[in-house]
């Protein structure tokens, strides 16, 4: 190279070149000043310790949640010669670092998405009651996995689990799991529940979980969603944002299916209680019928004697009727000829009368009209 | 997620709850009641035997989450 002569052009892509292939990819930790962002996209910030400082280009897309100077970050990028801004390392991922900046990101963050109202109460929907999907965001090969799976068959059967298998710590796991909510998402038949879990951690370790990229994520699942992150007394950002939030990946099984004991025991007491709602019904039936009878029964006997006391009174009535009865008193029923005399025009001296008595007929003459 | 043929555990548990709710209604035909009570007791048999004997299965999304 020695003596020779290269346009900066040419100077540029020759020393982006090397850079390239001696550092493809570098990581460096360091306090994070001058943070700006420009037009809503373009993000610029420097890493520093006491003795140097190193400028960083990125957009918004690689931030992990709001940033502020002063906290100590881990930067995953490639440096690079800017034909006209000069250097700088180009942002494929960062992450904060160290126990107090995880924690003062993490409350940057949660300020935020609290006013966006991404943890409200009023958002949480409820989860299935028996899930026949699950969708798993977890690594297979770690120990929330085993416990996840052992404590569902415990409790449940019949379950099928989608796993995807992602990175739960480390740069490259928020976009993966990002990724895999997305995927579950948009599936054209929803699985019933999703699970994301891992188990505990250094702080370090579970950021993932308060990475803005993945809290925004499990808000927009359509599919309800349990975040279970670490042990008892770590929580995460998505755990927040969740449907629900389980303490443990054991934890999270407990709540998505419930254990069979129970549904046995629900199962024996709905025999029970059908057995008897129909007995109860039958014997309703019967009771009805038998109500039915003595009702109609009732109704028949009452027409009767009705009927029987209004025969009596006329029976009464006719008798009052009857010209027997008067001739019992003492009158008599005179007739001419077979025909009943009712007056004495009827008659002139000489007829032969029949005079009918209550106890026989007796030949008469007339004397005198 | 294609859903199997056979009723998931929730779908015979929901048509559970409907014959439920039929028998506590006001109105019951009894007729109706004997067909249906028989329609109850072959769901909770099946009920009881997924409890007994289905087993769960995880099937791994072949599909990778790295970026790019």
């Amino acid at each position: 190279m020695d003596g020779m002569v290269l346009a900066p052009a040419d100077f540029v892509a020759l020393l982006n070149q090397t850079l390239e292939f001696a550092y493809p990819s570098v990581v460096i930790e360091g306090e994070l000043s001058n943070f700006r962002i420009s037009k809503n996209r373009w993000v610029y910030f420097d890493l520093q310790d006491e003795l140097a400082s190193v400028k960083f280009f990125g957009t918004v897309y690689n931030l992990p949640g709001p940033l502020e100077d002063g906290l100590k970050i881990r930067v995953v990028g490639s440096p690079r010669l800017h034909p006209r801004f000069g250097f700088s390392v180009n942002i494929a991922s960062i992450s904060p670092v160290g126990e107090g900046s995880i924690k003062k990101a993490a409350d940057l963050l949660a300020t935020k998405l609290q006013a966006e109202g991404l943890f409200d109460e009023t958002r949480k929907r409820r989860l299935p009651e028996i899930p026949a999907t699950i969708g798993l965001i977890t690594a297979s090969n770690s120990a929330a996995y085993a416990d996840f799976i052992k404590i569902l068959n415990e409790r449940w059967g019949g379950v099928v689990v989608h796993l995807a298998d992602v990175y739960v710590q480390g740069a490259q796991a928020p976009l993966q799991i990002v990724r895999a909510v997305e995927y579950f998402n948009e599936l054209s038949s929803l699985v019933d529940v999703l699970v994301i879990t891992r188990g505990g951690g250094s702080a370090e370790d579970l950021a993932s979980f308060s990475d803005e990229r993945v809290v925004r994520a499990v808000a927009a699942s359509r599919i309800p969603t349990v975040v279970a992150v670490g042990h008892e007394i770590d929580i995460s950002l998505a755990e927040l944002a969740a449907d629900l939030r389980a303490s443990t990946p054991s934890n999270a099984a407990q709540l998505v299916v419930p254990h069979r004991s129970q549904s046995i025991a629900g199962l024996a007491t709905a025999r029970k209680s059908l057995g008897d709602v129909i007995t109860q019904r039958f014997q309703a039936a019967a009771q009805e019928t038998q109500s039915s009878r003595e009702y109609l029964t009732a109704q028949v006997n009452l027409l009767l004697s009705d009927r029987q006391k209004m025969l009596q009174s006329t029976k009464k009535l006719m008798s009052a009727y009857d010209p027997r009865a008067a001739l019992k008193r003492g009158y008599a029923i005179v007739s001419k000829q077979g025909k009943t005399i009712a007056s004495v025009r009827q008659l002139k001296p000489g007829d032969n009368l029949g005079v009918q008595l209550a106890d026989g007929t007796i030949g008469a003459k007339v004397q005198e009209v | 997620m294609a859903k199997s043929q056979t009723k998931t555990y929730q779908q015979l548990s929901d048509e559970l709850n409907k014959l439920i709710d039929w028998f506590e209604s006001e109105s019951v035909n009894l007729d109706e009641a004997v067909d249906k009570y028989e329609q109850a007791m072959d769901i909770l048999k099946r009920m009881e035997e997924h409890l007994q004997t289905a087993e769960n299965q995880v099937k791994k999304i072949a599909v990778k989450f790295d970026a790019g």
